[in-house]
């Protein structure tokens, strides 16, 4: 089965798009998590990269993505939970942890981990949705001739990804196929005969790209990536998006102080930019259909 | 006399920390527009030698080199893979590695814009080859939905498209079907004919490819062993190394014909011209007790095969109105078979005709939707590639205690249990494989079933006459033996009974001197030589030409 995270090509602004807007579009709908700590602006953000995922067709990586943002926010909320000591709503009082000590819960530390949870798994979505929905040779054409190694080592990631997932499910039913008296395979087993593996097919590939020229020194880039129609519309939305971000930062708008009681600004104004974010991100794909529907 | 295009002069290359040479002293010049064929066992120095026909050796692997390759006057000691690349291109075995984008066009364009072409010399030189190649189709498809012989073909696109004058293949055809490797070899003769490009191509199925070499040089212990013609490779490989011969050579050796042929056409027109024609006659086959009386006709490593006496009781396998399912696709359509336990089964059938998936279904892998399955002794299923199933680095941690060096006995490895597997030979790995996936089957003894899905891709003909071996040892002691494969050279070897599926349903099922010599496709090169039916090995065919000749004596016959 396909990994979640592997680009499947669907038509559409992410997927037809220039590398360029489409990096754009996802880095800025990234942005606004890594600007605000508001959490309606936070929650409007949510709100936009679930869209964006899902009118792209990204559907399980946004599924993956969100898991993992979930599985790593609770940890988050955990942990800043015990280690800041700080917030006057006091919910558990005086627990005795080795290591920390004598420590207090308090509901503005929860807090305060659920808001780092929510920015961490915006930026997690927001990168899922690239990965699923661009084209990842049209970003390597992009990066070539400003930076060829990382170029090289990102496009071997990017193959080694898919490689090692289809290797994987291979070990994984081979280990089934196991008697009952041969020593057992574990998760742990598999994954390091993964590794070793995978080092082998790195070396392949990796001479695959050496046979291809990447050996031959900087690459050059003979001209500029062709345009795609849909690449104004998703600049247009990435420029709103950054804008509502950073604006609202400037503005003095979507303040939030977690200690030492939680206060957050919930005026209109904030509500009104907040709203904006999911519109913005739908934009380009509103776009393509009304083009498509004028066709029709 | 022109320059030649390749020209290595006393080249010796040992690999990193390695003890032995991959390269000893190999001197070797091909001109423009050669097929080239390099035969040799697994591990003889043909991948290094190609390996340093595109400079990956030594400026990718490093290691010890000395003397001289030349490309097209360049040095391939001071012009890397990539300066090289405009002139020799390089395709490998495992088409999966060979791809390193995500979309077709994108990984033809790819050489091409490395190398600061604009955008329309791009379009034109992807149109082009993949034209050449027929392969318009996949241009836009993704490079992961792709088939393996497919990938194949997509790989030697990527390494045509900046025309390079010589293509290195490294055994292209392993990891493809029949249909698939035979249509990339005539795509590689056309490739010659039209393009005027040279060929060097290592292969160990040499009877697919040796019609179409001006050249053939064999490998041995890292050193040329012979370079020379087709025709003249067969006598050598005849008296030096019959696993390197053809059975169209092994057939014409035995019969005392010469001279000895490389290929169906030329060995049908020599029969023909020395008036050995079956043409409308169905003569009988002789039995086996004549086979084996004729000491003649029993050279080394052509024994005649033994047939198994079938037993009723108990079966191994019995599966009745058997429907399975995947990806919501019907892969078998009740499937009716019955195998006995010490039975050598051949199981084939083209592409998706539901071999692995029965195989699959055997070994509880997957659930059938309908139809009843019985396996009473247990089946043991090893799949394509033996080294997925071996985890742990020491043998004797793969089958702890007791009981696992009992199972490790039972395949004669009870000497390797400190050894690491990967230092275990190909054969020895495949017994190792068997012993885990069935250790504790069936109480101390082997389980009722053994499947084996493909095992002899990328084998060499030496393994590939051990693994039969293996096989009948197997039936010997009462398990039954089924292997899925493509190779009909392989089933005639070691199968007393062939299976043929066709959309998930048995469509042929007899002995194999029947099944095998009945067909185009799944026919021996022996059977599409003389057409008679039963005659499928090279033994076998001997014995109808000498029956032929005893019966119409020809004057003037070519006979050694």
């Amino acid at each position: 089965m396909r990994p979640a995270l592997a680009y499947r090509h669907v038509p559409g602004p992410l997927g037809d798009g220039g590398a360029l807007a489409a990096g754009c579009y996802c880095a800025a709908l990234a942005s606004v998590a890594l600007v605000s700590s508001d959490p309606i602006l936070l929650a409007a953000a949510a709100a936009a990269v679930v869209v964006a995922g899902h009118l792209a067709g990204a559907g399980r990586a946004l599924v993956v993505a969100l898991r993992w943002g979930a599985g790593l926010g609770v940890i988050l909320i955990v942990v800043n939970g015990l280690t800041s000591q700080r917030g006057d709503t006091v919910l558990v009082h005086g627990i005795v942890l080795p290591l920390l000590g004598n420590v207090d819960i308090s509901a503005e530390a929860l807090a305060e981990g659920g808001v780092l949870a929510a920015r961490l798994a915006i930026v997690m979505v927001a990168f899922a949705v690239h990965a699923a929905s661009v084209d990842p040779d049209r970003v390597m054409r992009l990066l070539r001739p400003l930076a060829a190694r990382s170029a090289l080592t990102a496009t071997l990631i990017a193959r080694m990804v898919p490689l090692a997932a289809r290797d994987y499910a291979r070990l994984g039913e081979a280990a089934a196929l196991r008697g009952p008296l041969a020593a057992p395979a574990g998760r742990a087993v598999i994954a390091r005969r993964l590794v070793a593996g995978s080092l082998d097919r790195a070396i392949d590939v990796a001479a695959t790209l050496e046979l291809r020229g990447y050996g031959s020194g900087v690459p050059r880039s003979a001209e500029r990536a062709r345009r795609s129609r849909h690449d104004g519309a998703l600049l247009l939305a990435a420029l709103g998006i950054a804008a509502v971000g950073f604006g609202t930062q400037l503005a003095g708008l979507g303040s939030f102080d977690a200690y030492p009681r939680l206060s957050m600004d919930a005026g209109l104004a904030t509500i009104g930019a907040a709203l904006l974010l999911p519109l913005a991100a739908a934009l380009p794909f509103a776009a393509a259909r009304i083009l498509e529907m004028r066709r029709g | 006399m022109a320059e030649p295009l390749l020209r290595i002069e006393g080249l010796h290359y040992r690999y990193p920390q390695a003890a032995a040479e991959a390269l000893a002293g190999v001197s070797l010049d091909v001109g423009a527009g050669e097929v080239v064929v390099v035969a040799g066992r697994s591990g003889s120095g043909k991948t290094s030698l190609l390996r340093a026909c595109c400079g990956l050796v030594p400026h990718y692997h490093g290691g010890d080199v000395e003397g001289q390759v030349e490309i097209a006057g360049l040095d391939a000691r001071e012009h890397g893979p990539a300066e090289l690349g405009g002139w020799v291109g390089f395709v490998a075995q495992d088409p999966e590695s060979q791809v390193v984008s995500t979309t077709v066009r994108a990984e033809l364009e790819l050489p091409l814009e490395i190398r600061g072409e604009r955008a329309a010399a791009r379009a034109r030189a992807v149109e082009e080859v993949a034209l050449a190649l027929a392969m318009p189709h996949l241009l836009d498809r993704t490079t992961d939905s792709l088939s393996g012989g497919e990938l194949q073909r997509v790989a030697l696109a990527a390494a045509l498209v900046l025309r390079p004058r010589l293509i290195l293949l490294d055994e292209p055809t392993s990891q493809l079907d029949p249909v698939a490797g035979d249509e990339l070899i005539w795509l590689l003769r056309r490739l010659n004919e039209e393009w005027g490009m040279a060929v060097l191509l290592a292969e160990h199925r040499i009877e697919r490819c040796l019609a179409h070499a001006d050249r053939v040089i064999a490998m041995e212990d890292g050193g040329i062993a012979f370079d020379g013609e087709p025709e003249d490779y067969l006598e050598w490989a005849m008296a030096c190394d019959q696993a390197l011969a053809t059975p169209a050579a092994k057939l014409f050796d035995l019969a005392g014909l010469r001279p000895l042929p490389r290929g169906v056409k030329a060995a049908r027109a020599a029969l023909s011209a020395c008036d050995i024609d079956f043409e409308g006659q169905t003569p009988s086959l002789p039995q086996a007790p004549e086979l084996s009386r004729s000491g003649g006709l029993t050279p080394k490593g052509l024994t005649p095969r033994r047939l198994t006496p079938r037993r009723r009781d108990p079966g191994a396998l019995q599966a009745r109105n058997l429907w399975v399912a995947l990806d919501g696709r019907d892969v078998l359509h009740g499937l009716d078979l019955a195998i006995d336990r010490g039975e050598r089964v051949a199981l084939m059938g083209r592409n998706g005709a539901g071999k692995s998936t029965l195989l699959r279904t055997a070994a509880g892998m997957v659930s059938p939707l309908r139809g009843q399955f019985e396996a009473p002794g247990g089946v043991a299923l090893l799949p394509q590639s033996p080294g997925d199933v071996l985890l742990h680095e020491r043998v004797g941690d793969e089958l702890p205690g007791a009981a696992g060096a009992a199972a490790l006995a039972r395949v004669g490895l009870e000497h390797a249990r400190e050894r690491d597997s990967r230092d275990l030979s190909g054969g020895e790995r495949q017994r190792l494989a068997l012993a885990v996936v069935a250790a504790g089957r069936q109480g101390s003894s082997l389980p009722g079933l053994i499947c084996l899905d493909e095992p002899t891709r990328g084998m060499d003909q030496a393994r590939k006459d051990e693994l039969a071996a293996w096989t009948l040892e197997l039936a010997e002691r009462g398990s039954a033996v089924v292997v899925a494969t493509h190779d009909v050279e392989l089933a005639a070897a070691f199968a007393d009974r062939v299976v043929l599926l066709g959309d998930g349903t048995v469509i042929a099922d007899g002995h194999p001197d029947d099944i095998l010599s009945g067909g185009w496709y799944f026919a021996t090169e022996v059977a599409r030589i003389l057409g008679v039916p039963g005659a499928v090995t090279p033994l076998q065919g001997a014995a109808i030409i000498e029956q032929r000749r005893a019966v119409y004596p020809a004057p003037g016959s070519v006979a050694g």
